[in-house]
């Protein structure tokens, strides 16, 4: 086993952001949407595409890669790039293994994105998709289960039925993240909702209504990853990857059988996460107490919760009730999604919860601003879908 | 029915065998021939001790509702003549870790809870694909 890469934390930060517009139809191809976001997060830090020699990305075959995005950019000698398989249990892996190119000098400065038409071309719910190839999706497809929102409603079902956990905590996260969204002149979302528009909202896969749903969106989103020393010389003040962490492989359902007990991941109501955390913790030697803001992956609105607990802010099955206490609000003691996160803002698959936290910490939020947000952790998608997770710890930089 | 087709099961090399048996309407699981451990989904390999010597067995087509969703919106539209449709998750009876997810039959999600004994049921759409259908057990009376 390894020292739980503490060489990692500190050697590399984040030094630009950039976004597309979200949208419903953006009318362009991924590879458009990628460039166009890489030189946004480039202008950002300061820095031109000649600055690049490293490139990364994640899809599912529903996206630009890096060798059709870095060429059309004119980066056609990438010392080292990377093309992942998956969705947003990788998506802060990427920026994690981009941080160990620059670390170990394989690269100096990375740009990591993720493209997608999810909305016009490649919807996640698979409808009308070709038939199926997966391990578990063979047993699954027959039956009609299909889509992550019918896992993630199994999964959080588990929940309702071993710990309370109610329609009306579900709600609080829609809820207090549309508040947030108000703030944010990107989020697709602004419209403020209350209780009574969650609870009744169209039924999709009980307990999930449509409001308990992320939005499927078009989009891009890209940040530049760069030595924390050269950081220090660009345009803004840098953020840190304090500590990054990913694993975890195995889905509820693929669980392997390995004694009289079953395997620990066979329980829907803790999710990869619990696993994760404290090799994440302790790469940053930080906890959860220091934790200013968090964005947390929000695929559904019980991805908040579980992850809530699993990350260490509350007891396991108290992720309900510390939502409804108050706690996840721009004023509370663990600020949540401050730009209204997938539920809102616009699902660009892990990377733009990346991009609000550097933007928490370098104090430029405007009216979502968490006051003195020095910690961030931003979190990708806890499992029960394509097995294990992906995490980073922020920290603001000197 | 719909006149979308179904999703086929899509059988890989580990499975096919698996999906014959059901064809029978027979549910097999794998057991390890070196530590016999029970294995289900199929593949070639134990988790606990790796060996690749293992053999079929009959299961015994019973198990425990762990959890389900009841789909509103069909996510493809070979299912938009049954939903609102209910799928479980099961916990079989043969050995603890091993699960298996299956449609509700003869029963309301209404009366689904967690624990509830279960039992396969075997049924065939129209065009032919086998499905593991799962049928909450009456209530036991007093011996």
């Amino acid at each position: 086993m390894g020292d739980g890469g503490r060489a990692l934390s500190e050697a590399a930060a984040i030094a630009g952001i950039g976004y597309t517009p979200f949208s419903r139809d953006s009318g362009v191809s991924t590879t458009t949407l990628a460039c166009a976001a890489i030189l946004e997060a480039l202008a950002d830090a300061g820095l031109g595409a000649d600055d690049v020699d490293g490139i990364a990305t994640h899809r599912v075959g529903d996206s630009a890669p890096p060798w059709v995005v870095g060429p059309a950019l004119g980066i056609d000698d990438p010392h080292w790039y990377l093309d992942q398989f998956g969705g947003g249990s990788v998506s802060h892996a990427v920026i994690g293994q981009a941080a160990m190119a620059v670390a170990t000098g394989m690269a100096t400065t990375a740009v990591c994105y993720r493209a997608i038409n999810a909305r016009s071309e490649f919807r996640p719910g698979g409808q009308g998709r070709a038939p199926v190839g997966a391990f578990d999706l063979q047993y699954q497809a027959p039956h009609g289960l299909l889509a992550p929102v019918q896992h993630y409603a199994v999964a959080a079902r588990a929940h309702m039925l071993a710990y309370g956990t109610t329609r009306e905590h579900l709600g609080h996260v829609a809820v207090t993240q549309r508040a947030n969204a108000a703030a944010n002149p990107r989020a697709v979302k602004r419209d403020p909702i209350g209780m009574d528009d969650h609870l009744a909202s169209r039924r999709i896969a009980e307990p999930f209504g449509l409001l308990d749903c992320c939005l499927e969106t078009d989009g891009a989103c890209a940040v530049v990853v760069t030595s924390a020393e050269r950081a220090r010389d660009l345009r803004h003040p840098p953020v840190d990857i304090a500590a990054a962490a990913w694993g975890g492989g195995h889905s509820a359902y693929s669980s392997a059988a390995r004694g009289p007990a079953p395997p620990p991941h066979a329980n829907l109501t803790t999710s990869s996460a619990a696993r994760l955390a404290p090799r994440l913790y302790a790469m940053a030697g930080l906890g959860p107490r220091d934790v200013d803001v968090a964005e947390i992956y929000d695929c559904f609105t019980w991805t908040v919760l579980v992850q809530l607990e699993d990350y260490g802010f509350c007891a396991k099955g108290e992720g309900g009730p510390y939502a409804a206490s108050g706690a996840t609000r721009l004023t509370g003691e663990l600020p949540v999604n401050t730009h209204g996160g997938f539920l809102s803002e616009g699902y660009v698959h892990g990377i733009n919860h990346v991009a609000e936290a550097v933007q928490q910490l370098r104090g430029e939020a405007g009216e979502r601003q968490v006051p003195g947000a020095e910690v961030a952790l931003t979190t990708g998608q806890p499992g029960h879908v394509l097995a294990g997770t992906s995490a980073l710890l922020l920290t603001a930089g000197r | 029915m719909s006149a979308h087709r179904r999703p086929r099961p899509a059988a890989d090399r580990d499975s096919a065998a698996w999906w014959e048996a059901l064809r029978r309407h027979e549910f097999l699981l794998q057991r390890c021939a070196d530590c016999g451990v029970l294995r289900f989904p199929a593949r070639e390999v134990c988790a606990r001790c790796r060996s690749f010597t293992w053999s079929w067995i009959p299961a015994r087509g019973t198990g425990r509702v762990v959890s389900w969703v009841v789909t509103h919106h069909a996510v493809h539209p070979a299912f938009a003549d049954e939903a609102p449709y209910t799928v479980l998750h099961v916990a079989l009876d043969d050995a603890p870790g091993l699960f298996c997810h299956g449609g509700l039959t003869g029963a309301a999600p209404g009366g689904l809870h967690p624990d509830l004994p279960v039992r396969a049921v075997f049924t065939d759409v129209a065009d032919g694909t086998p499905l593991l259908l799962w049928r909450p057990e009456p209530a036991q009376g007093p011996h």
